[in-house]
């Protein structure tokens, strides 16, 4: 795939790019590696009796046996993942605590995405209680932060739950787990790093969007929108994109849904706007990406078509940006030009945007859109999409209506192409397609009469305009000089006897054509060996590393060819002795 | 008080509004415009008072027609912008839409200008706009159906397809929706026949004069024959020849396609070395 580094940023619908099965394992290495760590550290302070506990974290009395424990442990964290998933939520959510911390440590912006990028696993086992729980742990009452944890847990549904080590009745499911709790408490309470705030408020986000609770959602984002611009600080960055798109994810969602101006969309826009303008100020890629990505959106979901043309001409969209936002982003401006009738841009967009879109299940939804608009557009510019795009298993069924258009476009028959747009009007506006198919009339009208005029050399009006369903000879007659002088076909017309003949067709061989696909195609490729070469990451001090190395190799070097020396000497006098034999 | 006088003046402007001349017009409108900004109204907001709201948005649409009427369409183009927060704003205040306006015909308008100024990509855009804003009921059929609406719509599509002789019956049979959009069809009428004309030089090689008459919708022969001058045809013995230009032009598009394809393949060696 051409793109930018491999694993970037969480997709839409809570993917990755780059296979999912990589970062899952990814993740439970690292979880497993975090588990250890902390289980090191228990069996140094914790008293015996909790050994015996059922804490995936805690191993097994270990004194003697060391090593082989660990091992063991491995073994025991991934058997108890089914017997105490919300201890191992948990336990996950706080493992991520230190890969923030490791970021504002090392100001490394890769850390916060691999936090971010766990959400979607652990997504699926997330549960008000859990998500109470781990806040409830995470925070002491007298911390800084207590008012921002309190604001959680309201969000979350659980006010009642106390901060600090007291955990509430809910956590009671399971005697044991609070004394290990205590402990991790008592790590972690020292201070509680702001990414770490708003990292549990993405996690409420989601929590609140997947369970439906949108205007709660919406009113805890306008919170934690807040409190992002109240803090300045650069290792937030990657964290408040993520921020931003649930809260005009759950604006959208509201009441009178985006065609209507009254939806909440258009009164968050100041916001965002405001957001963009910090984010190009701050040098702020992530934010700055996403929040054009979802300004875009907003526009064109309220059909403010110049308003998104004049926001993609105003701003520059970061060149460095993740993958899956320069994805959504070509997709969005593809869909504005192709309404102002710009078809080769939008072609080109689409294109770049389907090429982009992740090739994982997880981000099916984005491909099939951004493939139906660009079939759309395809048949617009006079082209007829390649048959094997429909033969993709998991498309062909959503493309089902798209390959019929296809097909009456192809053949030119206007009668099947109205039926077709009557039959699957719905669908088609759904999809945002409906103004844009009902354009297609014209290249309908004009195949036709290509067909017709490569099938027959000479053919009167009348029976074209019997064959097309055309209103009068007339009309015909004036469509068909339309298409000859826009470079259709090539033909002639009689008027006085009233038919149509066509030229010889010429060799495409003989034209620039060929060149210029095959220039094409080069370009093409040349580009994503560039875009490559671009993506490679370098990481900081490696040269140093290198420079070591060499030198390391170069010592010994010279200590081999010392010994060559030597051995030289020891060659020369076995020689001399093999000689002397 | 500024307000009564304000409804006094709009339904004046109501009712004479074909009687008035332009500057009369103009007048009586920059005089209901200070009683807006009185009332502080000039703008929309949510606050105001919709009675209000519907009166500005009268006046805006009264000085909406009357420049189209002038033929002014720079003026008619501003109060369309003036009037858009209006309508936006329009479906917040339900008892608003609901009493009357004129928002389709001057949308309707708007569209037509739009289409003779040749601003495809801008009609299709509002077209857009349309689309979603009856989405809410009953859909796009509803737009084509309208009567004010579905005008532009439909010349639009004759006008992509081809069949301008549609588009002249449109604009003939009083098939216009009303007196405003009838300005329009000078426009219109030039512009299809400068289309036709473009499309015959291609498509005939020669035509008889006669037919040329009823191909272009001209009146007469000797209006034909000023037609043909000014495009440059050539006339012989009752037929017109389209002067063939596209010979020229391929012979000088041949010398730049080897020089084409010297650059490109110099620049494909130097990008390989880059690569190797």
């Amino acid at each position: 795939m051409p793109g930018k580094t491999p694993d970037k940023e969480p997709v839409e619908n809570g993917g990755y790019r780059g296979g999912k099965d990589m970062t899952e394992k990814d993740l439970k290495s690292k979880a497993k590696k975090a588990s250890k760590k902390e289980a090191e550290d228990e069996v140094k302070v914790v008293v015996p009796v909790l050994k015996a506990s059922k804490q995936p974290s805690v191993p097994p009395p270990n004194d003697a046996e060391g090593d082989v424990a660990m091992d063991e442990l491995d073994k025991t964290a991934e058997g108890e993942v089914k017997v105490d998933p919300v201890l191992q939520t948990v336990s996950d959510i706080r493992s991520n605590f230190a890969l923030l911390d490791r970021a504002v440590a090392l100001f490394d912006a890769r850390f916060s995405l691999r936090a971010l990028r766990s959400i979607s696993s652990i997504r699926k086992r997330l549960t008000p209680d859990i998500l109470a729980q781990a806040i409830s742990e995470t925070y002491s009452s007298s911390s800084a932060s207590a008012h921002a944890a309190k604001q959680m847990l309201v969000a979350v549904g659980r006010p009642d739950v106390s901060l600090g080590r007291q955990t509430g009745p809910e956590m009671e499911i399971d005697s044991e787990p609070k004394a290990a709790c205590k402990n991790g408490v008592k790590k972690e309470t020292k201070e509680i790093i702001p990414e770490i705030d708003v990292f549990l408020g993405i996690l409420t986000q989601v929590l609140l969007h997947d369970s439906k609770q949108i205007q709660q959602g919406l009113e805890f984002s306008q919170y934690l929108v807040e409190r992002i611009r109240s803090l300045n600080r650069r290792t937030l960055d990657s964290l408040s994109a993520k921020v931003y798109f649930y809260y005009s994810l759950f604006a959208e969602q509201i009441a009178p849904l985006p065609p209507s101006p009254q939806s909440p969309i258009v009164s968050i826009r100041p916001t965002l706007l405001a957001a963009l303008r910090t984010a190009v100020l701050r040098k702020d890629v992530d934010t700055q990406a996403s929040v054009i990505v979802l300004l875009l959106r907003n526009y064109l979901l309220t059909s403010h078509i110049s308003q998104a043309d004049l926001l993609v001409s105003h701003t520059q969209f970061p060149e460095n940006a993740a993958n899956n936002q320069v994805a959504r982003f070509l997709y969005y401006l593809g869909r504005t030009r192709a309404i102002q009738l710009r078809y080769t841009e939008a072609h080109e967009h689409l294109t770049a945007a389907t090429r982009k879109a992740p090739s994982s299940a997880c981000a099916l939804g984005f491909s099939q859109t951004a493939t139906k608009l660009l079939m759309v557009v395809e048949l617009l510019m006079g082209d007829i999409p390649d048959r094997a795009t429909f033969r993709q298993p998991n498309m062909e069924t959503a493309l089902r209506p798209y390959f019929l258009l296809v097909q009456a476009v192809r053949v030119g028959n206007l009668e099947d192409f109205e039926a077709i747009i009557a039959e699957h009007a719905d669908t088609f506006r759904r999809d945002g397609t409906y103004t844009l198919i009902l354009r297609l009339r014209q290249n309908v009208i004009r195949t036709g009469i290509r067909m017709m005029s490569l099938s027959y050399s000479r053919i009167s009006l009348r029976d074209i305009c019997i064959r097309l369903h055309l209103g009068s000879e007339e009309s015909a007659e004036y469509i068909v000089a339309k298409a000859i002088r826009d470079g259709v076909i090539e033909a002639t017309l009689d008027r006085e006897r009233g038919f149509m003949k066509s030229k010889e067709v010429g060799d495409v061989y003989a034209t620039r054509e060929p060149g210029e696909a095959f220039h094409d195609r080069i370009r093409a490729c040349l580009a994503l060996h560039d875009e490559s070469v671009k993506a490679m990451r370098f990481p900081m001090n490696q040269h140093r590393l290198e420079l070591k190395s060499a030198q390391e190799a170069r010592e010994r070097e010279r200590e081999m060819a010392k010994e060559i020396q030597e051995g030289d000497l020891d060659e020369d006098d076995l020689g001399g002795e093999f000689e002397g034999m | 008080m500024a307000q009564r006088e304000l409804t006094n003046l709009v339904s004046h402007l109501k009712s004479a509004s074909s009687t008035l001349s332009y500057e009369e017009t103009t007048g009586l409108l920059s005089r209901a415009k200070l009683l807006l900004l009185q009332l502080n109204a000039l703008t929309p907001a949510t606050t105001t008072d919709p009675a209000l709201l519907a009166l500005a948005r009268d006046v805006y649409e009264q000085g909406a027609l009357a420049s189209i009427r002038a033929k002014n369409p720079d003026a008619f183009t501003r109060y369309v912008s003036q009037l858009r927060p209006f309508y936006e704003l329009a479906g917040q205040a339900r008892q608003l839409s609901a009493s009357g306006g004129e928002r389709n015909k001057v949308t309707g308008l708007y569209l037509l200008l739009l289409l003779t100024q040749g601003l495809y990509g801008e009609f299709h855009s509002e077209l857009e706009a349309l689309a979603t804003r009856e989405g809410g009921n009953g859909g796009m059929a509803d737009v084509e159906g309208d009567r004010y609406l579905g005008y532009p719509i439909r010349l639009e599509r004759w006008l992509m397809e081809g069949s301008y002789d549609r588009v002249w019956k449109a604009m003939k049979k009083g098939e216009v929706p009303c007196e405003e959009f009838g300005v329009f069809s000078e426009i219109l009428t030039s512009q299809i026949r400068s289309e036709i004309a473009s499309s015959s030089e291609r498509a005939y090689p020669s035509l008889p004069l006669s037919s040329t008459k009823s191909l272009l919708f001209l009146e007469s022969e000797g209006a034909v024959v000023e037609f043909a001058r000014s495009r440059g045809w050539t006339i012989k013995d009752g037929q017109i020849y389209f002067p063939s230009a596209q010979e020229t032009g391929e012979e000088e598009a041949e010398k730049p396609m080897s020089q084409m394809v010297i650059e490109n393949t110099l620049g494909y060696a130097r990008q390989l070395e880059t690569i190797v």
